[in-house]
């Protein structure tokens, strides 16, 4: 062995550039929104003054943010709907049926576009005379629920605030869909292929096979893509910036760290809400990491 | 009740198969429509189901259409200059911190792991106001370089670092958590036998790393960057935030605003648009694809 005190400079050379970077945009900020969350920023001159709490004040009394948190939260209904999906889908595509590359590519796509993009093209599915609309008013009048010929559906999916959030909700199931699916098949793969030949064997149906067998045997797997999904629900925002900017009641926390920040330019306030959906996902990673606990 | 097994067989299958066509459907019918929608000249039947998803009057009019109403190849440039540089840097530096990671034994070590995984837990968004502000002070220091060795204003150095800059859009994104763990992975799968012939040789660690591993883990490499470019590719937040000049925003930003801002004009225009934005990504990704479930498989694990 080489001259150990030299041997760890190389060591702490390789590391440098990552460690570097990571310091200043990654640690830092954490660090430095906690600071800028007790004070007032001046975006003009740069100078901070300590408010004694204004923010926290300001966000605790304030309706907007309580209704962001609010969707925030309902955003989780996302993760059991996503996660029970993606793994049927995975054991659909988990076969050596012909065309499976085709499929598994094809619910990768929306993974793999920008979420501007595919945000405009679902705009135009939602609006209120948009494509879903033209569906619906097509299976009205297949099943003549519809008088006229020229009725049409006209619901605002995005426009509406009591629904609105459940539209874009839908968006980030479809957005997110392929990614658990890959997930998944990973860990079905690691399945041994003997185990559900046996069951088949033994008159399981495949109801049974998938409850009792399936969803057993990828645990690990669910625990990991239930704990990455929590926390992407809870982080949900730039699918609000894309499809209905924060209209029509669907402020998510992030959201309204953003929009504080690059729109009202009250850098503080913002850092206040950004430490708060910190706090969030730190107690949600907390309790999962409990569940994790056993496993390891 | 007993049906014979090759018709229960083909119930099933037929099942599956229409499962799978559901989803399909499902994930890829707003493409389809953008697509059959910017295919048409004939706007009026565009929301109407199911016409709205068969060309009417097929042409490349809109695509057209396209290049004279946004500058989409100045936003073509712009992703493809600052994806480049963004895999070359995610690369080079996931690289050179997972190998000492992985493969040398030094003091600290778990505490740096360590750390570099719990900002995965970290919503990194919240990052974005604190960003912004040290992205404003390096240009600062930019101007303040500029004038202090008595450079003229036309060099503009506020330009090259600051906000609104290249390297402001893309160097946050350079040290990632996930890049450092897939490469880790990468070298600890590597047999000692191979590192300690090269140690016996005379090599220096920097040489082992670039003629010995490098090459070995060439397909993780290939995983990462591939990954790396789609993201850097997609990325719309922090591009949108700092670039505040037309001429330097890329792809997800620049078509997003123009389709959604005031000029936007005819719905055909846009959906032909949103198609010639989408493409270059799934050319790319129909070559590539295997390489997703592979990369993914690794950092699972």
């Amino acid at each position: 062995m080489k001259n150990s005190s030299s041997y760890t400079a190389v060591a702490y050379l390789f590391l440098a550039p990552a460690l570097i970077l990571m310091a200043i945009f990654t640690f830092w900020p954490v660090g430095y929104n906690t600071y800028l969350a007790f004070q007032d920023y001046a975006i003009a001159d740069g100078t901070a003054t300590w408010n004694d709490f204004a923010h926290f004040k300001y966000i605790y009394e304030e309706e907007l943010f309580h209704s962001a948190l609010k969707n925030s939260l309902l955003y989780l209904l996302v993760v059991p709907c996503i996660q029970l999906a993606a793994l049927v889908i995975a054991k659909l595509v988990n076969n050596k049926l012909p065309g499976m590359t085709f499929f598994r590519a094809t619910y990768y796509i929306p993974v793999i576009t920008a979420i501007s993009v595919a945000g405009v093209a679902w705009a135009f599915v939602y609006k209120y005379d948009g494509m879903l609309n033209g569906f619906l008013t097509w299976i009205g009048h297949a099943l003549g629920m519809l008088q006229g010929e020229f009725t049409r559906v006209e619901i605002d999916w995005i426009g509406n605030p009591d629904i609105a959030i459940y539209s874009v909700m839908v968006f980030t199931f479809w957005k997110g869909l392929g990614y658990y699916m890959v997930l998944y098949l990973a860990g079905l793969q690691a399945i041994p292929a003997e185990v559900e030949e046996a069951a088949i064997l033994d008159g399981a149906n495949a109801w049974d096979r998938f409850w009792k067998i399936t969803v057993p045997m990828v645990k690990p797997t669910i625990l990991l893509c239930t704990l990455l999904s929590t926390i992407a629900a809870m982080k949900a925002f730039q699918e609000v910036i894309v499809l209905t900017k924060g209209q029509s009641d669907t402020y998510t926390a992030l959201f309204y760290v953003y929009d504080q920040a690059f729109r009202n330019y009250n850098f503080g306030r913002a850092a206040a809400a950004g430490l708060v959906v910190t706090f969030f996902c730190m107690i949600l990673a907390i309790i999962q990491f409990r569940f994790f606990g056993d496993k390891k | 009740m007993a049906m014979s097994k090759s018709v229960r067989q083909a119930l099933g299958l037929t099942g599956h198969y229409a499962g799978l066509i559901a989803f399909a459907i499902f994930t890829t019918f707003p493409f389809v429509w953008a697509l059959c929608s910017g295919l048409s000249v004939d706007a009026s039947k565009m929301y109407t189901f199911p016409a709205g998803f068969w060309p009417h009057e097929p042409s490349f009019m809109w695509f057209e259409r396209v290049f004279q109403e946004m500058p989409f190849l100045t936003y073509l440039k712009n992703s493809t200059i600052m994806s480049f540089f963004t895999i070359i840097g995610v690369v080079a530096i996931s690289v050179l911190a997972g190998y000492p990671l992985a493969r040398m034994k030094f003091p600290g070590r778990g505490l740096i792991f360590v750390a570099i995984i719990a900002t995965m837990m970290l919503p990194s968004e919240v990052g974005i106001v604190p960003n912004f502000i040290t992205l404003k002070h390096f240009g600062d220091f930019g101007n303040w370089i500029q004038e202090s060795i008595g450079l003229g204003s036309d060099w503009n150095m506020r330009a090259w670092i600051g906000l609104d800059s290249y390297f402001g859009a893309i160097v946050p994104n350079f040290a990632g958590a996930f890049g450092i763990f897939l490469m880790k992975q990468a070298f600890e799968a590597i047999p000692q036998d191979l590192i300690d012939a090269a140690r016996v040789d005379g090599a220096t660690e920097m040489q082992i790393l670039w003629k010995v591993m490098v090459p070995v883990t060439a397909p993780s490499i290939a995983a990462l960057a591939i990954f790396t470019l789609v993201n850097a590719w997609n990325d719309y937040l922090w591009p949108s935030i700092v670039m505040t000049s037309k001429e330097k925003l890329p792809l997800a930003v620049g078509v997003f605003n123009d389709l959604t801002g005031p000029f936007a004009t005819s719905d055909n225009i846009l959906m032909a648009a949103i198609v010639m934005t989408v493409v270059p990504v799934l050319v790319f990704f129909a070559f590539t694809q295997r390489y997703f479930i592979s990369g993914m498989d690794g950092a699972v694990k």
